[in-house]
């Protein structure tokens, strides 16, 4: 039940959206396609979807050749980011509708949607219309109207960017675990890398059009293909000409390790737990470091400090290209 | 609104408020509600034998007949195409659609006689350009039913369209993706999601064109030909009867016409409110 994509181009007029991806999406999974505004990501879940067509290439759904099926014949859910709930049904309508175009039995339409709603945990509103929902109650029922269907695929288009950061983080860790229970293969669209690193057993990296990296969180974090991808999966600085994040500089008040870069704390900022100083070191780079709040403390830091900083043993690190860097 | 806001509309004197009622009020007095009143008032001066003394004319009811006929004709006409062409206008890219959607608000510029009188050179059966063929096929357009129609239709075109088309563009087309993502095919999708999600753009665009085509004089009496008791419809015959110092009759006649509009009016606005506690 996996998915293929192969060689596929999508313009609009003079934007291209994206430009000869191929990237296969492993069955069962949760897979997070991830990437900046504009980057093309919502338009490859469309084309998975059918919802829009490709200039060129090929789209293989659980070895189904979909590429000119109808969005109606390719079996896939899709959860939109504004949910398009149908209005003017209840809840349970909205649930029922794929079974209904199907044409089931009366009573399994009724089980179904029961189980369904049991599942979301919208049992008791069921009776409601959407308009009585709030957001994630809303994209809770939009989810189970598409699992009715049971979908080879289910796609979710940024499913949960129109919610409270709050609601967002109950809805993403409840969405890992709804995956667990279903096991369907799962394709979801976000700009969030945490809420990629979260959720998703793989993160497809897109940007410009372009499948930057494909990867598990981890080796997406530790291992970057390349300068974007460090740059987008978090926070990162330049010590020695090398790129790496800022809590892997470790920074000390005496020349311990060799080769450690001598400078001067510009600036100190603590937020909450973690405190944020930039070195200036002798030889002109600008260095961010973060500490712990309790570290920071252990070494009494304040600005106009003389410190030392050098690379933490295991960080990740790419060299920085040039057109990037700075 | 509160009475301590003080938004700019909100915060005028008492008095410029009580003059500005007057003025609204005096303004609908004048121009629709006394001549209308006046209208009833002639109609039951001698109480129902006005009412009864008109529909014991055969003319008068075969022209109301008629009216009825050719409004509702119109008008499911006017409803399907009108939903089509919103469907068209907002859905769809072409070449030529701000074109096409300039020529929708046409009938509200012209004329109705103009509109008529086109007609009548296009399906005329003597001169017309279409005309002589269509008869020699056993079809009359004008001085008939189906150029009475044609004209209306002509005339109600954009009530429809315009009622449908901002509704469609702010539902947007979220819906029927989902709907065809689950499963559906155009054809169930446009029943199931589209039309409840118009609905009542759909109910007030029929209401508005059927109170319309009720009312149409222009195109429709250049068109007709008028013969009593045959093409002559009841706008026309108020007119007629109006000349002919057959007042009462006229006034009834109008009276029945006023009526039918003001059901309609009501009609919607008794289903209104139940939407409006669904939502």
């Amino acid at each position: 039940m996996s998915i293929e994509v192969k060689g596929v181009s999508k313009r609009f007029g003079d934007f291209v959206a994206l430009d000869d991806v191929n990237v296969s999406l492993p069955t069962g999974q949760l897979t997070a396609l991830l990437g900046p505004s504009g980057g093309g990501k919502s338009t490859l879940l469309r084309i998975i979807a059918g919802l829009d067509s490709a200039d060129t290439g090929t789209v293989t759904i659980a070895g189904t050749e979909a590429t000119h099926l109808p969005p109606q014949k390719r079996n896939v859910g899709f959860v939109f980011q504004h949910y398009a709930v149908f209005k003017h049904m209840t809840v349970a309508k909205n649930v029922a509708f794929g079974l209904e175009i199907r044409k089931r039995p009366k009573a399994e339409i009724a089980a179904k949607v029961d189980e369904l709603l049991r599942l979301v945990h919208l049992s008791q509103f069921a009776h409601r219309l959407p308009s009585q929902l709030s957001g994630g109650q809303r994209q809770r029922m939009a989810l189970a109207r598409a699992l009715a269907v049971e979908p080879t695929v289910l796609l979710l288009d940024e499913p949960f960017g129109a919610l409270d950061a709050k609601v967002r983080k109950e809805l993403r860790e409840w969405l890992r675990r709804l995956h667990d229970e279903v096991h369907v293969t799962t394709v979801f669209v976000t700009h969030d890398q945490e809420e990629a690193m979260e959720v998703a057993d793989e993160i497809v990296v897109i940007n410009e059009g372009r499948v930057e990296q494909v990867g598990t969180p981890d080796e997406l974090y530790d291992e970057p293909a390349n300068d974007f991808v460090m740059g987008f999966l978090g926070d990162t600085t330049v010590l020695n000409g090398v790129r790496l994040r800022p809590h892997d500089v470790h920074l000390s008040r005496a020349p311990e390790l060799a080769g450690a870069a001598e400078g001067v704390i510009s600036r100190l900022l603590r937020v909450g737990f973690e405190v944020r100083a930039t070195v200036l070191t002798d030889d002109g780079e600008e260095v961010h470091v973060v500490l712990t709040r309790t570290h920071a403390r252990q070494l009494e830091l304040r600005e106009g400090d003389r410190v030392w900083v050098t690379p933490a043993s295991g960080a990740a690190s790419v060299p920085p290209m040039v057109a990037t860097a700075g | 609104m509160a009475s301590t806001s003080s938004t700019a509309v909100g915060n005028g004197s008492p008095v410029v408020k009580w003059v500005l009622r007057l003025l609204v009020v005096g303004y609908l007095l004048m121009l629709v509600i006394w001549p209308t009143a006046y209208v009833v008032r002639h109609t039951f001066a001698d109480g129902l034998t006005g009412i009864q003394e008109a529909l014991a004319d055969p003319d008068v009811v075969h022209a109301l007949k008629l009216t009825v006929e050719v409004a509702v004709i119109s008008v499911l006409i006017n409803t399907v195409f009108g939903v089509g062409m919103s469907l068209l206008l907002v859905r769809y890219t072409f070449i030529g659609k701000r074109a096409l959607s300039v020529l929708i608000d046409l009938p509200l510029s012209v004329s109705p006689v103009v509109v008529g009188l086109a007609l009548i050179l296009v399906y005329n059966g003597r001169f017309g350009w279409f005309g002589p063929w269509l008869e020699d096929h056993g079809l009359q357009v004008v001085f008939a039913r189906p150029g009475m129609v044609m004209a209306t239709c002509f005339v109600i075109l954009p009530l429809v369209i315009r009622e449908i088309v901002p509704v469609l563009e702010e539902l947007g087309d979220d819906q029927e993706q989902a709907a065809r993502s689950l499963g559906a095919n155009g054809w169930q999708s446009f029943w199931r999601v589209t039309l409840p999600g118009i609905k009542w753009a759909v109910v007030y665009g029929v209401v508005l064109s059927l109170a319309r085509a009720l009312g149409e004089f222009g195109a429709i009496k250049v068109v007709a030909g008028n013969v009593g008791g045959d093409t002559q419809v009841a706008t026309v015959l108020v007119q007629q009867k109006y000349q002919n110092f057959e007042q009462q009759t006229a006034y009834s006649v109008a009276f029945m016409l006023v009526f039918a509009a003001v059901l309609c009016l009501v009609v919607v606005a008794l289903l209104r409110p139940k939407e409006g506690k669904e939502r």
